[in-house]
């Protein structure tokens, strides 16, 4: 049965279940196929239903205040790459280390987002969250489907294990929080904005559960995942929001909006945002969040989905809420004006 | 015109991208994958807009497959859910 044809068009599949030029068996595959994908499509229609409605009857503050602690839930996909894999019981005392991490981290990523943002969960409304480990054989890579966060193990010479990154665990949920509030596109500048708002709510994270001001944290993205291969070449983190385009980054990124490119990928152009907010965060001093970060929350919660917003138009309504939420004072709305500027925005 | 040339581009880390230090390629023969195989890269390059997920998916890699027909490249770029688990195992990562 092969879970990796499931979006092959189905008009493709059904003609391949009847070819008498193929043998049973391979016919069979493919009305096996069929059928499973029927299922998926009519789930990931229900999925993309449920994001609608839960944003357009969002709860109020007292709702959300009142709704339980998020439940979050760990399955072990065992190296197949079939989701979400076989549920761990009992996650928190597992004895299988990932799975215990997952579950610990994600659970303290639901306290940072409830205790510095006061939201319940991804959705605001104590939506489960769920995790699957072991994804793939040496997968180098972590990400978010649309309704979950997946981790592979890494191969153990460019990568390390990604959720011993607890940037990389905060990057994905931020991903779930995207979606059910700005609803950002993944291409263009709407991409890049995507791809900034898990890179600096996935650092705000990091520095929070290590009690960090701005001045202390290194402002790396997946420093912890690096392995001995990368560590060797001199490569310390995958993208550096005080310097996108350093040389000890994996993946250097641009820092001026003028380098943009209509088309460029999410996880180059995320380091003209990326830059704005670290040079914000360290302007204004202190945590990152407890002004900019409060900024960048409620610019990306506050004012109801915009799937294809501009970069422009982002910092122009981070301005706008700093003005809101800091009436008066000029350094923080100082701080934000000129961290843009920086960036050409 | 039977080698698939693969390439897994994106994720988390950025496999591909202009100026990345990851690379992440790999090399088919198209008669040595299944025929069950053969039909889905067929169906791949038939209609690669059917094959790029659910448009929910973030930092996911995409694969970009690239086969030679009469003398001339075509090349699809598709959703990592769309691909046979045998190209996928055929790519291998490296450090630029």
């Amino acid at each position: 049965m092969c879970f990796a044809c499931q979006i092959v068009p189905q008009d493709v599949l059904r003609r391949f279940s009847k070819d008498r030029s193929l043998d049973e068996e391979q016919r069979k595959h493919f009305t096996d196929t069929l059928k499973i994908d029927t299922e998926l499509r009519k789930l990931r229609d229900q999925a993309a239903k449920l994001t609608r409605i839960a944003s357009a009857i969002a709860p109020t503050t007292a709702l959300a205040a009142v709704a339980p602690a998020p439940a979050v839930t760990v399955f072990d996909c065992n190296h197949n790459q079939t989701l979400p894999g076989a549920q761990v019981p009992n996650p928190g005392t597992s004895s299988d280390v990932v799975a215990k991490r997952v579950f610990t981290e994600t659970t303290s990523v639901a306290a940072f987002y409830s205790q510095v943002f006061g939201r319940n969960s991804i959705d605001g409304a104590g939506m489960t969250m769920i995790s699957s480990i072991h994804y793939g054989i040496n997968y180098n890579n972590a990400f978010w489907n649309g309704t979950q966060m997946t981790y592979g193990d890494g191969d153990g010479s460019i990568f390390v294990d990604f959720s011993r990154g607890n940037d990389v665990i905060g990057h994905e949920l931020t991903h779930g929080v995207t979606q059910h509030s700005l609803q950002l596109n993944y291409a263009n500048e709407a991409g890049g904005l995507n791809e900034s708002m898990s890179d600096c709510f996935g650092s705000m994270f990091r520095q929070w559960e290590a009690r960090q001001t701005v001045s202390q944290a290194d402002w790396l993205i997946g420093k912890d995942i690096m392995g001995p291969a990368a560590i060797s070449r001199g490569f310390s983190c995958l993208r550096d929001m005080a310097n996108p385009a350093a040389k000890h980054c994996l993946a250097p990124q641009p820092t001026k909006f003028k380098q943009y490119k209509a088309g460029m990928d999410p996880h180059l152009s995320s380091g003209i945002p990326n830059l704005a907010f670290y040079s914000v965060a360290k302007a204004v001093g202190g945590n990152s969040w407890d002004k900019a970060g409060q900024i960048w929350y409620r610019a990306m919660t506050g004012f109801g989905p915009s799937p294809n917003m501009k970069m422009k138009a982002f910092a122009n309504r981070t301005r706008a809420v700093a003005a809101q939420l800091y009436p008066g004072n000029t350094a923080v709305a100082g701080a934000v004006d000129t961290g843009w500027k920086k960036v050409g925005l | 015109m039977d080698t698939l040339k693969i390439e897994r581009i994106g994720g988390f880390a950025g496999f591909g991208l202009p100026g990345s230090k990851l690379r992440s390629t790999g090399e088919q023969a198209m008669s040595a994958l299944s025929p069950a195989d053969q039909a889905t890269v067929e169906a791949l390059f038939r209609n690669p807009k059917g094959a790029q997920g659910t448009g929910h998916e973030r930092d996911a890699f995409r694969y970009r497959i690239t086969r030679t027909v009469k003398g001339k490249d075509q090349t699809v770029e598709v959703a990592e859910s769309a691909v046979p688990p045998a190209l996928k195992a055929c790519v291998s990562d490296k450090l630029m």
